[in-house]
């Protein structure tokens, strides 16, 4: 398995950076924090027409360009450097991702070319007051009443589910994994948001009571199917936290250059280099489990779930602990308001808990390493 | 006799893999003796035995009696050494200075000193700590006094491993003033078998003796045996070949992987997996070994592709010696009391290997650079940190 990346991969890189570097600076993303974080509709076309980023993991023959999870994961990563608000994660990585791994061609022809060109966009609906992220344990109910399938219960912390257009949700019906769709027009009176703790990604809570639903066909396995999408949102998580927790690192070496105090730049200080060469080591350290996961996704390896809890735990380990090291080696100033470090850490801590804690992980990791007790 | 294929070139790796595997089987030199001259004995022999078949020296010339693989032939070679389990290095000769006279020596030097050295006829070990420098390596104060076509050498040497059974002795000595640090340092070879050359066995914590402290009084050794320039030895320290320890970063996280899984089976044997926090912390590990693997393949890759290690080699040492302390400490504490029984003795668990290993991992971190220095130099040179104004410039 190759890890190191193609000159393809390095260019998608650059070219994703220089314009995020351009049009999510700080400035733009507290501007849009303070607008609702609804995204910028320019950047969201500037994206799709320039780059095609909409349709980077969606096959040719559905409107994307045919890349794969470690194309996704690094367009993921390069957005989490700069907390660009909005729907490319829900949309993209989560909902984009969800029908692809279906197996409903129908499903797919009818929303895949149009959230792969970026008109329209989705989200996916999975946890519950239980707060699993995996499909299991779900209580959302599903009725049929006549033709029309209905769905009842409620889904929460639906990423951009206030604004999406088709909300993927997933549940159980007599015991069996199922993915359904609703359309915004369904959810619009159900749906409110919930005050998330990230202030650059809007979650909702949304209540379904017989809700019109279209079902999509997940195969003659169903839980292995789900079991994919989870695995395919927990990397796309990681990508992301990976970005933050290496721009972060960044910021604290950018100031600890330059800061001075006692006459030398605090970044002469062993105390501050030692965080910072210990934060490298978390940061190399989630990179490599990071860039495994992805290719074992993309090959459909019988280690991607074990490979993509890994890839949580560390990510998520790596960004809250550089995001905090990166507060204190601000000192005061990186407890202001004004400065972005706190946005950082409030997105680290939200992206710990996203499709699954790392505590969660960890006993999946444990599970699935033969760990658990025999019997 | 030497018998060598004429060229590797059209050679597939997978071919390459079937001939040494061959090779390894049937030339196998059979399980280690217990006896430590046996042993020694066992490992030259070995050496010799690859020496002459063509097998030894993955990363070194042709001409010297090396192989000069390609990078991911030596991966595969790597990768059939640890799996075969034939004895390898003995001394640090052929890792460190082996290198440092391929890319500095004399093409005299080269000739006459290395084929004996890959093929195990000499036994070098490493003199370059010394009881006052340890992490402050420039300021050693063993000398090098010159006396017409010899240095005489006044000094001591400390954590040197193997060197009772030494033939040579890699060192630094200080040629210049004591001032002048690093711009005073020359790379000398001494011959150990001589009267001013002492070597006095330390026993280390763990109670094993695989260290010594070497004594110089007016040993001599010919100028002929300096690598490089007088006071230019400074620079020679850190060579390495062709990535040649990147390419068995494979087989460290296979060892781990190894030791994981025997940990795990230890942790089901005793009933210690019905504890949550247990299971918990062996999740850890396992992820930790995984990612050790990971991050050695990252590296390989990273050199086949760019020619460099890339980013993440810089942190690995840190990460893996972090990794060996915390699973034995782990260890000793899942086995409660038990594993607060002295290693070795009938009522000792697996022998007392995690507790041995509890003690003897603190050398991890302190060994071939402390993890503190380690960090500044990640600080300095990886992340471009200011160096501290208070340490003489390097």
């Amino acid at each position: 398995m190759a890890l190191a990346p193609t000159s393809e991969q390095q260019q998608l890189r650059d070219s994703v950076r220089r314009l995020l570097e351009r049009k999510s600076t700080s400035e733009d993303v507290r501007a849009l924090i303070d607008g609702g974080s609804q995204g910028d509709e320019r950047l969201w076309r500037q994206m799709s027409s320039e780059l095609g980023l909409q349709g980077i993991a969606i096959p040719e023959h559905l409107g994307g360009t045919g890349a794969g999870v470690a194309e996704l994961s690094i367009v993921l990563e390069e957005m989490g450097r700069t907390l660009l608000v909005g729907p490319y994660f829900s949309s993209i990585a989560l909902a984009g991702q969800a029908l692809v791994a279906s197996s409903d061609a129908d499903a797919q022809q009818r929303w895949l070319p149009r959230i792969a060109d970026g008109s329209m966009t989705a989200t996916l609906a999975v946890a519950e007051e239980s707060d699993r992220w995996d499909g299991r344990d779900c209580a959302t109910t599903v009725s049929r009443d006549g033709a029309e399938m209905t769905l009842t219960g409620i889904k929460m912390f639906v990423p951009d589910g206030c604004t999406s257009d088709v909300t993927l949700v997933i549940t159980q019906d007599a015991s069996e994994p199922t993915m359904f769709a609703v359309e915004r027009s369904a959810t619009v009176p159900v749906v409110e948001l919930v005050e998330s703790l990230d202030l650059t990604r809007p979650m909702a809570r949304l209540t379904l009571d017989h809700t019109p639903a279209t079902a999509i066909d997940l195969g003659g396995d169903p839980a292995a199917r789900v079991q994919r999408i989870f695995d395919l949102a927990v990397i796309a998580v990681a990508a992301e936290q990976l970005g933050g927790a290496a721009k972060c690192l960044e910021m604290a070496v950018e100031y600890a250059r330059t800061r001075e105090q006692f006459g030398r730049p605090i970044g002469s200080f062993q105390a501050i280099k030692h965080k910072c060469a210990d934060l490298l080591m978390e940061i190399e350290a989630a990179r490599s489990a990071l860039l495994f996961a992805a290719r074992s996704a993309d090959s459909d390896s019988e280690e991607t779930s074990i490979a993509a809890s890994t890839a949580k735990v560390w990510c998520s380990r790596a960004f809250t602990r550089a995001a905090k090291e990166n507060i204190q080696i601000h000192g005061g100033i990186g407890y202001t308001w004004e400065h972005d470090a706190h946005l950082y850490l409030r997105r680290a801590k939200t992206s710990e808990m996203l499709f699954g804690s790392p505590a969660f992980h960890r006993r999946r990791v444990a599970q699935l390493a033969g760990i658990e007790p025999r019997p | 006799m030497t018998t060598r294929i004429a060229s590797g070139s059209e050679e597939t790796d997978e071919e390459f893999r079937r001939r040494l595997v061959t090779f390894l089987t049937d030339r196998h030199p059979g399980p280690a003796p217990k006896d430590p001259q046996d042993r020694l004995a066992w490992v030259k022999g070995w050496l010799a035995t690859m020496y002459d078949e063509g097998f030894a020296g993955p990363s070194w010339p042709r001409e010297l009696g090396g192989m000069d693989l390609p990078f991911n032939k030596q991966v595969v070679y790597q990768e059939e050494i640890a799996r075969s389990k034939v004895p390898t290095f003995i001394g640090t000769g052929l890792a460190i200075a082996g290198p440092t006279i391929i890319k500095y020596g004399s093409e005299e030097q080269k000739q006459q000193l290395l084929p004996p050295l890959l093929r195990g006829d000499s036994l070098w070990v490493q003199g370059y700590s010394e009881p006052d420098a340890g992490s402050d390596l420039p300021s050693l104060r063993t000398t090098a006094r010159r006396e017409g076509d010899e240095y005489v050498v006044c000094g001591q040497k400390i954590w040197t491993t193997m060197a009772q059974g030494a033939d040579i002795v890699f060192t630094l000595v200080r040629t210049g003033t004591q001032e002048s640090r690093q711009h005073g340092i020359s790379y000398l070879l001494i011959d150990a078998h001589q009267p001013g050359v002492t070597i006095q066995p330390i026993r280390d914590m763990a109670g094993g003796r695989q260290f010594s402290q070497v004594t110089f009084e007016d040993a001599r050794a010919p100028v002929s045996n300096r690598i490089g320039e007088e006071n230019g030895g400074w620079p020679l320290v850190r060579t390495s070949l062709g990535h040649e320890r990147a390419a068995g970063a494979m087989n460290q996280a296979a060892m781990y992987r190894r030791v994981v899984n025997e940990l795990i089976e230890l942790a089901h044997e005793r009933g210690a997996t019905d504890d949550q926090s247990v299971r918990d912390a062996l999740a850890d590990f396992e992820m930790r070994v995984r990612i050790m693997r990971y991050s050695a393949m990252r590296v390989i890759n990273d050199i086949i592709a760019s020619g460099e290690p890339g980013a993440s080699a810089s942190t690995t040492r840190l990460f893996n010696t972090m990794f060996e302390q915390d699973l034995h400490e782990f260890a000793v504490d899942m086995l409660g009391t038990h594993g607060v029984v002295r290693p070795g003795g009938p009522s000792s668990i697996q022998r007392g290997r995690w507790t041995r290993g509890f003690l003897s991992t603190r050398a991890s971190t302190i060994g071939a650079g402390t993890a503190e220095i380690q960090r500044n130099t990640v600080a300095e040179k990886v992340l471009g940190l200011p160096y501290d104004p208070s340490m003489p410039t390097t």
